[in-house]
Protein backbone atom coordinates (compact mmCIF):
# COMPACT_ATOMS: atom_id res chain seq x y z
CA UNK A 1 0.00 0.00 0.00
CA UNK A 2 2.79 2.43 0.77
CA UNK A 3 4.50 1.85 -2.58
CA UNK A 4 1.57 3.42 -4.47
CA UNK A 5 2.19 7.14 -3.84
CA UNK A 6 5.97 6.75 -4.17
CA UNK A 7 5.59 4.92 -7.45
CA UNK A 8 3.00 7.51 -8.59
CA UNK A 9 5.37 10.37 -7.78
CA UNK A 10 8.21 8.65 -9.64
CA UNK A 11 5.96 8.08 -12.66
CA UNK A 12 4.88 11.70 -12.63
CA UNK A 13 8.52 12.85 -12.44
CA UNK A 14 9.39 10.58 -15.37
CA UNK A 15 6.48 11.98 -17.39
CA UNK A 16 7.53 15.50 -16.44
CA UNK A 17 11.03 14.91 -17.80
CA UNK A 18 9.58 13.41 -20.96
CA UNK A 19 7.30 16.43 -21.38
CA UNK A 20 10.17 18.90 -20.86
CA UNK A 21 12.23 17.03 -23.49
CA UNK A 22 9.31 17.30 -25.88
CA UNK A 23 8.75 21.00 -25.11
CA UNK A 24 12.41 21.63 -25.95
CA UNK A 25 11.71 20.39 -29.49
CA UNK A 26 8.77 22.75 -30.09
CA UNK A 27 9.74 25.82 -28.08
CA UNK A 28 10.36 29.20 -29.63
CA UNK A 29 14.00 29.86 -30.43
CA UNK A 30 15.89 31.87 -27.84
CA UNK A 31 13.63 31.00 -24.89
CA UNK A 32 15.05 29.33 -21.78
CA UNK A 33 13.07 26.27 -20.79
CA UNK A 34 15.12 25.70 -17.63
CA UNK A 35 13.73 28.83 -15.92
CA UNK A 36 10.13 27.80 -16.48
CA UNK A 37 8.27 26.75 -13.34
CA UNK A 38 5.75 23.93 -13.58
CA UNK A 39 2.80 26.24 -12.98
CA UNK A 40 3.86 28.94 -15.47
CA UNK A 41 1.69 29.32 -18.54
CA UNK A 42 3.52 27.85 -21.54
CA UNK A 43 1.97 30.26 -24.03
CA UNK A 44 1.69 33.19 -21.60
CA UNK A 45 5.40 32.92 -20.74
CA UNK A 46 6.26 33.02 -24.44
CA UNK A 47 7.95 29.60 -24.41
CA UNK A 48 5.63 28.27 -27.12
CA UNK A 49 3.03 29.82 -29.38
CA UNK A 50 -0.60 28.80 -29.32
CA UNK A 51 -0.08 26.58 -32.39
CA UNK A 52 2.43 24.45 -30.54
CA UNK A 53 -0.40 23.45 -28.19
CA UNK A 54 -1.69 21.29 -31.05
CA UNK A 55 1.64 19.50 -31.15
CA UNK A 56 1.34 18.84 -27.42
CA UNK A 57 -2.09 17.30 -28.09
CA UNK A 58 -0.62 15.02 -30.77
CA UNK A 59 2.29 14.14 -28.46
CA UNK A 60 -0.08 13.17 -25.65
CA UNK A 61 -2.19 11.10 -28.04
CA UNK A 62 0.82 9.24 -29.39
CA UNK A 63 2.79 8.83 -26.15
CA UNK A 64 0.06 8.18 -23.60
CA UNK A 65 -2.85 7.08 -25.79
CA UNK A 66 -5.09 9.87 -24.52
CA UNK A 67 -8.35 9.88 -26.48
CA UNK A 68 -9.19 13.56 -26.87
CA UNK A 69 -12.24 12.63 -28.93
CA UNK A 70 -13.68 11.23 -25.71
CA UNK A 71 -12.37 13.69 -23.11
CA UNK A 72 -12.24 16.84 -25.28
CA UNK A 73 -9.43 19.36 -25.62
CA UNK A 74 -9.48 22.07 -22.97
CA UNK A 75 -7.00 24.93 -23.28
CA UNK A 76 -6.86 25.41 -19.49
CA UNK A 77 -5.62 21.82 -19.13
CA UNK A 78 -2.80 22.42 -21.60
CA UNK A 79 -1.63 25.74 -20.21
CA UNK A 80 1.26 24.61 -18.00
CA UNK A 81 3.52 21.64 -17.29
CA UNK A 82 1.63 20.81 -14.08
CA UNK A 83 -1.81 21.04 -15.70
CA UNK A 84 -0.65 18.78 -18.57
CA UNK A 85 0.69 16.24 -16.06
CA UNK A 86 -2.64 16.35 -14.21
CA UNK A 87 -4.38 15.68 -17.51
CA UNK A 88 -2.10 12.71 -18.21
CA UNK A 89 -2.66 11.37 -14.67
CA UNK A 90 -6.40 11.53 -15.20
CA UNK A 91 -6.83 10.51 -18.84
CA UNK A 92 -3.92 8.34 -19.93
CA UNK A 93 -4.91 4.63 -19.87
CA UNK A 94 -1.38 3.65 -18.79
CA UNK A 95 -1.30 6.20 -15.97
CA UNK A 96 -4.57 5.18 -14.33
CA UNK B 1 1.35 36.28 -26.18
CA UNK B 2 -1.46 38.57 -25.17
CA UNK B 3 -1.25 41.26 -22.55
CA UNK B 4 1.68 39.96 -20.57
CA UNK B 5 4.81 41.99 -20.59
CA UNK B 6 7.99 41.12 -18.80
CA UNK B 7 8.20 42.68 -15.38
CA UNK B 8 10.11 45.90 -15.26
CA UNK B 9 13.44 45.34 -13.66
CA UNK B 10 13.61 46.93 -10.27
CA UNK B 11 16.57 49.19 -9.66
CA UNK B 12 17.59 50.08 -6.21
CA UNK B 13 19.90 52.89 -5.35
CA UNK B 14 20.78 53.57 -8.97
CA UNK B 15 20.34 56.86 -10.77
CA UNK B 16 17.64 56.96 -13.41
CA UNK B 17 18.21 58.46 -16.83
CA UNK B 18 15.41 59.89 -18.98
CA UNK B 19 15.82 56.82 -21.18
CA UNK B 20 15.29 54.53 -18.17
CA UNK B 21 12.13 56.37 -17.24
CA UNK B 22 10.78 56.28 -20.79
CA UNK B 23 11.50 52.56 -21.00
CA UNK B 24 9.89 51.83 -17.63
CA UNK B 25 6.85 54.07 -18.18
CA UNK B 26 4.76 51.61 -20.25
CA UNK B 27 5.36 48.96 -17.58
CA UNK B 28 4.55 51.25 -14.62
CA UNK B 29 1.87 48.83 -13.43
CA UNK B 30 4.50 46.10 -12.88
CA UNK B 31 6.89 48.24 -10.86
CA UNK B 32 7.01 47.14 -7.21
CA UNK B 33 7.14 50.73 -5.90
CA UNK B 34 4.05 51.73 -7.89
CA UNK B 35 2.21 48.56 -6.80
CA UNK B 36 3.12 49.27 -3.15
CA UNK B 37 2.00 52.92 -3.52
CA UNK B 38 -1.35 51.88 -5.03
CA UNK B 39 -1.86 49.19 -2.40
CA UNK B 40 -1.13 51.66 0.42
CA UNK B 41 -3.76 54.06 -0.89
CA UNK B 42 -6.49 51.63 -1.90
CA UNK B 43 -5.76 48.56 0.24
CA UNK B 44 -7.97 49.62 3.17
CA UNK B 45 -10.85 50.39 0.86
CA UNK B 46 -10.65 47.07 -0.98
CA UNK B 47 -9.73 44.92 2.06
CA UNK B 48 -13.43 44.23 2.67
CA UNK B 49 -14.02 43.19 -0.92
CA UNK B 50 -12.90 39.56 -0.84
CA UNK B 51 -13.21 37.64 -4.13
CA UNK B 52 -16.49 36.11 -2.87
CA UNK B 53 -17.93 39.51 -1.99
CA UNK B 54 -16.75 40.99 -5.26
CA UNK B 55 -18.52 38.22 -7.20
CA UNK B 56 -21.66 38.80 -5.11
CA UNK B 57 -21.67 42.55 -5.81
CA UNK B 58 -20.95 41.98 -9.49
CA UNK B 59 -23.84 39.53 -9.65
CA UNK B 60 -26.21 42.11 -8.14
CA UNK B 61 -24.97 44.54 -10.80
CA UNK B 62 -25.53 41.77 -13.37
CA UNK B 63 -29.22 41.68 -12.44
CA UNK B 64 -29.40 45.39 -13.30
CA UNK B 65 -27.68 44.72 -16.61
CA UNK B 66 -30.18 41.96 -17.37
CA UNK B 67 -33.10 44.29 -16.55
CA UNK B 68 -31.71 46.91 -18.94
CA UNK B 69 -31.22 44.35 -21.70
CA UNK B 70 -34.77 43.04 -21.26
CA UNK B 71 -36.19 46.57 -21.53
CA UNK B 72 -34.20 47.24 -24.73
CA UNK B 73 -35.14 43.87 -26.27
CA UNK B 74 -38.84 44.45 -25.56
CA UNK B 75 -38.71 47.90 -27.15
CA UNK B 76 -37.05 46.35 -30.19
CA UNK B 77 -39.50 43.44 -30.24
CA UNK B 78 -42.26 45.95 -30.90
CA UNK B 79 -45.29 46.79 -28.82
CA UNK B 80 -44.24 45.96 -25.28
CA UNK B 81 -42.43 49.13 -24.35
CA UNK B 82 -45.15 50.48 -22.10
CA UNK B 83 -46.06 47.28 -20.27
CA UNK B 84 -44.36 46.24 -17.04
CA UNK B 85 -45.57 42.67 -16.66
CA UNK B 86 -44.17 41.30 -19.95
CA UNK B 87 -40.83 42.85 -18.97
CA UNK B 88 -40.94 41.23 -15.51
CA UNK B 89 -41.88 37.90 -17.11
CA UNK B 90 -39.00 38.03 -19.59
CA UNK B 91 -36.60 39.01 -16.80
CA UNK B 92 -37.72 36.09 -14.61
CA UNK B 93 -37.72 33.55 -17.46
CA UNK B 94 -34.22 34.54 -18.69
CA UNK B 95 -32.89 34.49 -15.12
CA UNK B 96 -34.54 31.08 -14.60
CA UNK B 97 -32.93 29.84 -17.84
CA UNK B 98 -29.51 31.02 -16.61
CA UNK B 99 -30.14 29.34 -13.26
CA UNK B 100 -31.19 26.15 -15.06
CA UNK B 101 -27.94 26.27 -17.01
CA UNK B 102 -26.02 26.71 -13.76
CA UNK B 103 -27.83 23.73 -12.21
CA UNK B 104 -27.02 21.64 -15.30
CA UNK B 105 -23.34 22.53 -14.95
CA UNK B 106 -23.24 22.10 -11.17
CA UNK B 107 -24.94 18.66 -11.36
CA UNK B 108 -23.43 17.70 -14.68
CA UNK B 109 -23.00 14.02 -13.75
CA UNK B 110 -26.72 13.66 -13.20
CA UNK B 111 -27.65 14.90 -16.68
CA UNK B 112 -28.84 12.39 -19.31
CA UNK B 113 -25.83 10.67 -20.88
CA UNK B 114 -26.59 12.08 -24.33
CA UNK B 115 -26.40 15.63 -22.92
CA UNK B 116 -23.22 14.78 -21.00
CA UNK B 117 -21.59 13.64 -24.23
CA UNK B 118 -22.66 16.69 -26.27
CA UNK B 119 -23.58 19.54 -23.89
CA UNK B 120 -22.91 22.27 -26.46
CA UNK B 121 -25.09 20.59 -29.08
CA UNK B 122 -27.86 20.25 -26.49
CA UNK B 123 -27.53 23.95 -25.60
CA UNK B 124 -27.76 25.07 -29.21
CA UNK B 125 -30.67 22.70 -29.92
CA UNK B 126 -32.44 24.35 -26.99
CA UNK B 127 -31.80 27.76 -28.57
CA UNK B 128 -33.15 26.66 -31.96
CA UNK B 129 -36.12 25.05 -30.21
CA UNK B 130 -36.88 28.41 -28.62
CA UNK B 131 -36.64 30.07 -32.03
CA UNK B 132 -39.01 27.47 -33.51
CA UNK B 133 -41.58 28.35 -30.81
CA UNK B 134 -41.25 32.04 -31.74
CA UNK B 135 -41.79 31.21 -35.45
CA UNK B 136 -45.10 29.55 -34.58
CA UNK B 137 -46.46 32.48 -32.57
CA UNK B 138 -48.77 35.07 -34.17
CA UNK B 139 -46.84 38.23 -35.10
CA UNK B 140 -49.51 40.73 -33.99
CA UNK B 141 -50.35 39.44 -30.57
CA UNK B 142 -49.56 42.66 -28.71
CA UNK B 143 -47.32 43.09 -25.69
CA UNK B 144 -47.40 39.47 -24.52
CA UNK B 145 -46.52 38.09 -27.97
CA UNK B 146 -43.44 40.31 -27.91
CA UNK B 147 -42.18 38.63 -24.74
CA UNK B 148 -40.93 35.36 -26.33
CA UNK B 149 -39.53 37.38 -29.24
CA UNK B 150 -37.55 39.52 -26.78
CA UNK B 151 -36.34 36.37 -25.03
CA UNK B 152 -35.14 34.88 -28.32
CA UNK B 153 -33.37 38.17 -29.12
CA UNK B 154 -31.50 38.05 -25.84
CA UNK B 155 -30.38 34.44 -26.14
CA UNK B 156 -27.37 34.87 -28.50
CA UNK B 157 -25.80 37.11 -25.83
CA UNK B 158 -26.03 34.32 -23.24
CA UNK B 159 -25.48 31.36 -25.56
CA UNK B 160 -21.68 31.33 -25.58
CA UNK B 161 -21.46 32.34 -21.92
CA UNK B 162 -23.69 29.40 -21.01
CA UNK B 163 -21.50 27.30 -23.31
CA UNK B 164 -18.46 28.12 -21.15
CA UNK B 165 -20.51 27.37 -18.02
CA UNK B 166 -21.40 23.91 -19.38
CA UNK B 167 -17.75 23.32 -20.27
CA UNK B 168 -16.86 24.04 -16.62
CA UNK B 169 -19.57 21.58 -15.61
CA UNK B 170 -18.23 18.97 -18.01
CA UNK B 171 -14.82 19.25 -16.33
CA UNK B 172 -16.36 19.00 -12.87
CA UNK B 173 -15.25 22.52 -11.97
CA UNK B 174 -18.76 23.89 -11.44
CA UNK B 175 -19.55 21.32 -8.74
CA UNK B 176 -19.92 22.99 -5.35
CA UNK B 177 -20.05 26.51 -6.78
CA UNK B 178 -22.83 29.02 -6.13
CA UNK B 179 -25.05 30.73 -8.72
CA UNK B 180 -23.40 34.09 -7.91
CA UNK B 181 -20.04 32.54 -8.87
CA UNK B 182 -21.39 32.43 -12.43
CA UNK B 183 -24.01 35.17 -12.73
CA UNK B 184 -21.34 37.89 -12.71
CA UNK B 185 -19.93 36.75 -16.09
CA UNK B 186 -23.23 35.48 -17.53
CA UNK B 187 -24.62 39.02 -17.16
CA UNK B 188 -21.48 41.15 -17.03
CA UNK B 189 -21.48 44.69 -15.64
CA UNK B 190 -18.18 45.28 -17.45
CA UNK B 191 -19.96 45.14 -20.79
CA UNK B 192 -19.33 43.16 -23.92
CA UNK B 193 -20.91 41.72 -27.01
CA UNK B 194 -22.10 38.18 -27.73
CA UNK B 195 -18.42 37.24 -27.35
CA UNK B 196 -17.64 36.63 -23.67
CA UNK B 197 -14.58 38.75 -22.94
CA UNK B 198 -12.71 36.99 -20.12
CA UNK B 199 -14.20 33.67 -21.32
CA UNK B 200 -15.97 31.76 -18.54
CA UNK B 201 -15.65 30.61 -14.98
CA UNK B 202 -12.44 28.54 -15.33
CA UNK B 203 -10.49 31.30 -17.05
CA UNK B 204 -11.74 34.13 -14.83
CA UNK B 205 -11.11 32.25 -11.60
CA UNK B 206 -7.58 31.38 -12.72
CA UNK B 207 -6.87 35.09 -13.17
CA UNK B 208 -8.76 36.34 -10.11
CA UNK B 209 -6.77 38.35 -7.55
CA UNK B 210 -6.69 36.63 -4.16
CA UNK B 211 -4.37 38.97 -2.28
CA UNK B 212 -4.08 42.71 -1.78
CA UNK B 213 -0.94 42.86 -3.90
CA UNK B 214 -2.48 40.81 -6.74
CA UNK B 215 -5.54 43.08 -6.68
CA UNK B 216 -3.32 46.17 -6.83
CA UNK B 217 -1.41 44.70 -9.80
CA UNK B 218 -4.65 43.82 -11.59
CA UNK B 219 -6.10 47.28 -10.99
CA UNK B 220 -2.96 49.06 -12.18
CA UNK B 221 -2.96 46.88 -15.29
CA UNK B 222 -6.60 47.93 -15.72
CA UNK B 223 -5.72 51.62 -15.36
CA UNK B 224 -3.03 51.16 -18.01
CA UNK B 225 -5.54 49.61 -20.43
CA UNK B 226 -8.07 52.38 -19.84
CA UNK B 227 -5.35 54.97 -20.55
CA UNK B 228 -4.42 53.08 -23.71
CA UNK B 229 -8.09 53.01 -24.74
CA UNK B 230 -8.18 56.81 -24.35
CA UNK B 231 -4.99 57.14 -26.38
CA UNK B 232 -6.36 54.99 -29.22
CA UNK B 233 -9.61 57.01 -29.24
CA UNK B 234 -7.56 60.20 -29.60
CA UNK B 235 -5.53 58.57 -32.40
CA UNK B 236 -8.80 57.62 -34.09
CA UNK B 237 -9.99 61.22 -33.90
CA UNK B 238 -6.68 62.43 -35.36
CA UNK B 239 -7.09 59.92 -38.20
CA UNK B 240 -10.68 61.06 -38.74
CA UNK B 241 -9.69 64.74 -38.80
CA UNK B 242 -6.31 64.77 -40.53
CA UNK B 243 -6.78 61.91 -43.01
CA UNK B 244 -10.52 61.65 -43.67
CA UNK B 245 -11.55 65.26 -42.92
CA UNK B 246 -14.57 63.89 -41.05
CA UNK B 247 -16.80 66.89 -40.14
CA UNK B 248 -17.83 65.13 -36.91
CA UNK B 249 -14.26 64.99 -35.64
CA UNK B 250 -13.10 67.89 -33.44
CA UNK B 251 -9.65 67.49 -35.00
CA UNK B 252 -11.08 68.54 -38.38
CA UNK B 253 -12.00 71.91 -36.85
CA UNK B 254 -8.61 72.13 -35.14
CA UNK B 255 -6.73 71.73 -38.43
CA UNK B 256 -9.13 74.12 -40.13
CA UNK B 257 -10.37 71.49 -42.56
CA UNK B 258 -6.92 71.08 -44.13
CA UNK B 259 -6.97 67.28 -43.91
CA UNK B 260 -6.01 64.88 -46.70
CA UNK B 261 -9.73 64.14 -47.28
CA UNK B 262 -9.04 60.55 -48.23
CA UNK B 263 -12.31 58.62 -48.74
CA UNK B 264 -13.28 55.93 -46.24
CA UNK B 265 -13.33 52.39 -47.65
CA UNK B 266 -17.04 52.10 -46.89
CA UNK B 267 -17.67 55.21 -49.03
CA UNK B 268 -15.55 53.84 -51.88
CA UNK B 269 -17.48 50.57 -51.84
CA UNK B 270 -20.91 52.19 -51.65
CA UNK B 271 -20.48 54.91 -54.26
CA UNK B 272 -17.58 53.64 -56.34
CA UNK B 273 -16.19 57.09 -57.21
CA UNK B 274 -13.28 57.15 -59.65
CA UNK B 275 -10.20 57.60 -57.52
CA UNK B 276 -6.54 56.95 -58.37
CA UNK B 277 -5.40 53.41 -57.55
CA UNK B 278 -2.96 54.72 -54.96
CA UNK B 279 -5.77 56.51 -53.13
CA UNK B 280 -7.82 53.29 -53.14
CA UNK B 281 -4.89 51.33 -51.69
CA UNK B 282 -4.33 54.09 -49.11
CA UNK B 283 -7.97 53.90 -48.03
CA UNK B 284 -7.71 50.14 -47.80
CA UNK B 285 -4.70 50.13 -45.47
CA UNK B 286 -5.97 53.05 -43.39
CA UNK B 287 -9.29 51.26 -42.89
CA UNK B 288 -7.35 48.37 -41.37
CA UNK B 289 -5.52 50.76 -39.04
CA UNK B 290 -8.76 52.53 -38.09
CA UNK B 291 -10.50 49.21 -37.47
CA UNK B 292 -7.68 47.98 -35.22
CA UNK B 293 -7.66 51.26 -33.25
CA UNK B 294 -11.43 51.14 -32.76
CA UNK B 295 -11.38 47.49 -31.85
CA UNK B 296 -8.49 47.87 -29.41
CA UNK B 297 -10.15 50.86 -27.70
CA UNK B 298 -13.42 48.96 -27.19
CA UNK B 299 -11.71 45.82 -25.94
CA UNK B 300 -9.37 47.74 -23.63
CA UNK B 301 -12.32 49.37 -21.86
CA UNK B 302 -13.95 45.99 -21.16
CA UNK B 303 -10.74 44.22 -20.12
CA UNK B 304 -9.65 47.35 -18.19
CA UNK B 305 -12.90 47.21 -16.21
CA UNK B 306 -12.42 43.48 -15.60
CA UNK B 307 -8.93 44.13 -14.26
CA UNK B 308 -10.15 46.94 -12.00
CA UNK B 309 -12.63 44.41 -10.62
CA UNK B 310 -9.80 42.01 -9.83
CA UNK B 311 -9.62 39.73 -12.87
CA UNK B 312 -6.20 40.17 -14.45
CA UNK B 313 -7.12 38.55 -17.78
CA UNK B 314 -5.39 38.89 -21.14
CA UNK B 315 -6.04 41.82 -23.40
CA UNK B 316 -8.55 41.43 -26.21
CA UNK B 317 -6.19 43.13 -28.67
CA UNK B 318 -2.41 43.05 -28.44
CA UNK B 319 -0.39 44.86 -31.14
CA UNK B 320 -1.90 43.04 -34.14
CA UNK B 321 -0.32 45.50 -36.57
CA UNK B 322 3.10 44.13 -35.55
CA UNK B 323 2.14 40.51 -36.31
CA UNK B 324 4.46 38.75 -38.73
CA UNK B 325 2.09 36.00 -39.81
CA UNK B 326 -1.61 35.75 -40.59
CA UNK B 327 -2.24 33.34 -37.73
CA UNK B 328 -0.36 35.62 -35.32
CA UNK B 329 -2.50 38.61 -36.38
CA UNK B 330 -5.67 36.57 -35.86
CA UNK B 331 -4.44 35.60 -32.40
CA UNK B 332 -3.70 39.20 -31.43
CA UNK B 333 -6.59 41.05 -33.08
CA UNK B 334 -9.69 39.73 -31.32
CA UNK B 335 -8.41 37.28 -28.73
CA UNK B 336 -11.68 36.31 -27.05
CA UNK B 337 -13.54 35.76 -30.32
CA UNK B 338 -10.64 33.65 -31.54
CA UNK B 339 -10.75 31.71 -28.25
CA UNK B 340 -14.51 31.19 -28.66
CA UNK B 341 -13.98 29.74 -32.14
CA UNK B 342 -11.07 27.60 -30.91
CA UNK B 343 -12.90 26.29 -27.82
CA UNK B 344 -16.24 25.55 -29.47
CA UNK B 345 -15.25 24.65 -33.05
CA UNK B 346 -11.52 24.13 -33.59
CA UNK B 347 -10.67 21.81 -30.67
CA UNK B 348 -13.76 19.57 -31.01
CA UNK B 349 -13.02 19.10 -34.72
CA UNK B 350 -9.28 18.65 -34.18
CA UNK B 351 -9.96 16.00 -31.51
CA UNK B 352 -12.29 13.95 -33.71
CA UNK B 353 -11.47 14.36 -37.40
CA UNK B 354 -8.57 13.15 -39.58
CA UNK B 355 -6.32 12.08 -36.73
CA UNK B 356 -4.09 10.12 -39.09
CA UNK B 357 -3.63 13.00 -41.55
CA UNK B 358 -1.94 15.88 -39.66
CA UNK B 359 -2.27 18.54 -42.34
CA UNK B 360 -5.85 17.64 -43.20
CA UNK B 361 -6.57 17.64 -39.46
CA UNK B 362 -5.36 21.23 -39.06
CA UNK B 363 -7.07 22.51 -42.21
CA UNK B 364 -10.40 20.87 -41.34
CA UNK B 365 -10.34 22.21 -37.78
CA UNK B 366 -9.39 25.68 -39.05
CA UNK B 367 -12.28 25.71 -41.52
CA UNK B 368 -14.64 24.46 -38.80
CA UNK B 369 -13.62 27.47 -36.66
CA UNK B 370 -12.71 30.37 -38.97
CA UNK B 371 -15.34 29.57 -41.61
CA UNK B 372 -18.26 27.55 -40.20
CA UNK B 373 -18.02 28.76 -36.61
CA UNK B 374 -17.48 32.35 -37.68
CA UNK B 375 -20.50 32.21 -40.02
CA UNK B 376 -22.69 30.51 -37.43
CA UNK B 377 -21.78 33.12 -34.81
CA UNK B 378 -22.61 36.00 -37.13
CA UNK B 379 -25.79 34.40 -38.46
CA UNK B 380 -27.10 34.41 -34.88
CA UNK B 381 -26.58 38.18 -34.83
CA UNK B 382 -29.15 38.55 -37.64
CA UNK B 383 -31.84 38.43 -34.98
CA UNK B 384 -34.64 40.18 -36.88
CA UNK B 385 -34.40 37.75 -39.79
CA UNK B 386 -33.93 34.70 -37.58
CA UNK B 387 -36.96 35.64 -35.48
CA UNK B 388 -39.10 35.73 -38.61
CA UNK B 389 -37.77 32.32 -39.59
CA UNK B 390 -36.21 33.90 -42.69
CA UNK B 391 -33.15 31.65 -42.67
CA UNK B 392 -32.28 32.00 -46.35
CA UNK B 393 -32.46 35.84 -46.36
CA UNK B 394 -30.34 35.79 -43.17
CA UNK B 395 -27.67 33.83 -45.03
CA UNK B 396 -28.04 36.00 -48.15
CA UNK B 397 -27.30 39.11 -46.05
CA UNK B 398 -24.07 37.39 -45.05
CA UNK B 399 -22.96 36.59 -48.61
CA UNK B 400 -19.99 38.97 -48.52
CA UNK B 401 -19.12 37.82 -45.05
CA UNK B 402 -19.20 34.19 -46.23
CA UNK B 403 -16.52 35.00 -48.76
CA UNK B 404 -14.53 36.92 -46.11
CA UNK B 405 -14.69 33.92 -43.76
CA UNK B 406 -13.64 31.58 -46.56
CA UNK B 407 -10.58 33.74 -47.37
CA UNK B 408 -9.81 34.05 -43.66
CA UNK B 409 -9.93 30.27 -43.20
CA UNK B 410 -7.69 29.73 -46.24
CA UNK B 411 -5.21 32.35 -44.99
CA UNK B 412 -5.08 30.98 -41.45
CA UNK B 413 -4.76 27.37 -42.71
CA UNK B 414 -1.83 28.23 -44.97
CA UNK B 415 -0.21 30.32 -42.24
CA UNK B 416 -0.63 27.56 -39.64
CA UNK B 417 0.87 24.92 -41.93
CA UNK B 418 3.81 27.24 -42.68
CA UNK B 419 4.36 27.95 -38.99
CA UNK B 420 4.19 24.24 -38.17
CA UNK B 421 6.77 23.47 -40.87
CA UNK B 422 9.27 26.05 -39.66
CA UNK B 423 8.79 25.41 -35.95
CA UNK B 424 11.96 25.79 -33.90
CA UNK B 425 13.69 28.01 -36.45
CA UNK B 426 13.90 31.73 -35.93
CA UNK B 427 12.43 34.11 -38.51
CA UNK B 428 14.92 35.54 -40.98
CA UNK B 429 16.69 38.42 -39.22
CA UNK B 430 16.78 42.02 -40.37
CA UNK B 431 14.48 44.99 -40.00
CA UNK B 432 13.61 45.09 -43.70
CA UNK B 433 12.62 41.42 -43.79
CA UNK B 434 10.50 41.88 -40.70
CA UNK B 435 8.86 44.95 -42.24
CA UNK B 436 8.19 42.85 -45.35
CA UNK B 437 6.49 40.12 -43.33
CA UNK B 438 4.37 42.70 -41.49
CA UNK B 439 3.43 44.37 -44.79
CA UNK B 440 2.26 41.01 -46.19
CA UNK B 441 0.03 40.49 -43.15
CA UNK B 442 -1.39 44.03 -43.46
CA UNK B 443 -2.08 43.46 -47.15
CA UNK B 444 -3.86 40.15 -46.57
CA UNK B 445 -6.16 41.49 -43.85
CA UNK B 446 -6.74 44.84 -45.59
CA UNK B 447 -7.83 43.02 -48.77
CA UNK B 448 -10.11 40.44 -47.17
CA UNK B 449 -11.68 43.25 -45.15
CA UNK B 450 -13.22 44.49 -48.42
CA UNK B 451 -15.85 41.75 -47.97
CA UNK B 452 -16.24 42.36 -44.24
CA UNK B 453 -16.43 46.12 -43.83
CA UNK B 454 -19.88 47.46 -42.88
CA UNK B 455 -22.23 49.18 -45.27
CA UNK B 456 -24.75 48.21 -47.90
CA UNK B 457 -22.37 47.48 -50.80
CA UNK B 458 -23.23 44.25 -52.58
CA UNK B 459 -20.85 41.34 -53.04
CA UNK B 460 -20.44 42.25 -56.73
CA UNK B 461 -19.51 45.86 -55.90
CA UNK B 462 -16.96 44.76 -53.38
CA UNK B 463 -15.47 42.33 -55.86
CA UNK B 464 -15.33 45.06 -58.57
CA UNK B 465 -13.51 47.31 -56.12
CA UNK B 466 -11.00 44.53 -55.44
CA UNK B 467 -10.39 44.17 -59.21
CA UNK B 468 -9.98 47.95 -59.52
CA UNK B 469 -7.05 47.83 -57.09
CA UNK B 470 -5.13 46.03 -59.83
CA UNK B 471 -6.46 48.19 -62.65
CA UNK B 472 -8.88 45.46 -63.77
CA UNK B 473 -12.17 47.31 -63.42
Amino acid sequence: MTAGPVSGAADRERRREDLLRFLATIQRPGRVLATLEDDNGLVASGLIDSLAVLQIVVHLEETYGIDFAACGIESEELRSVSSILDLVDREAPAAR
Amino acid sequence: MIGRAPAASARSGATFTVRDVLRALPQFHEHHAVVAWWQARTGTLFAHFTPERRRMLLSVGGLGVLAGMVARALRKADGAGASVWPAVTVFVVVLAALYGCYLAAERFKSLPSVVQRRPQVALHLGFWGMLAVVWMLPRDGGAWAAAPVAMAMLLPFYLWRCGYLLKSGQRGRAAGTRFVDHLFYLSPVYGGTDTPVGKGFDHLVRHEAHSGEALARAQLAGVKLLLLALLWRIAEQVLAGVVYGDPKSPVTRLVGGYGAHLPRLEHLLAEQPHVPVLVAWGSLYLELVREVLDHAARGHVIVGMLRLLGFNVFRNTYKPLLAESVVDFWNRYYYYFKELLVDFFFYPTFARRFRRWPRMRIVTATFAAAFLGNMYYHSLAQDQLLLRGALWPALAVLRSRTFYCFLLAVGISVSMLREQRRRGTASAPGGLRRAGRIACVWTFFAIIHIWNVGGTASFARRTRFFASLFGLA
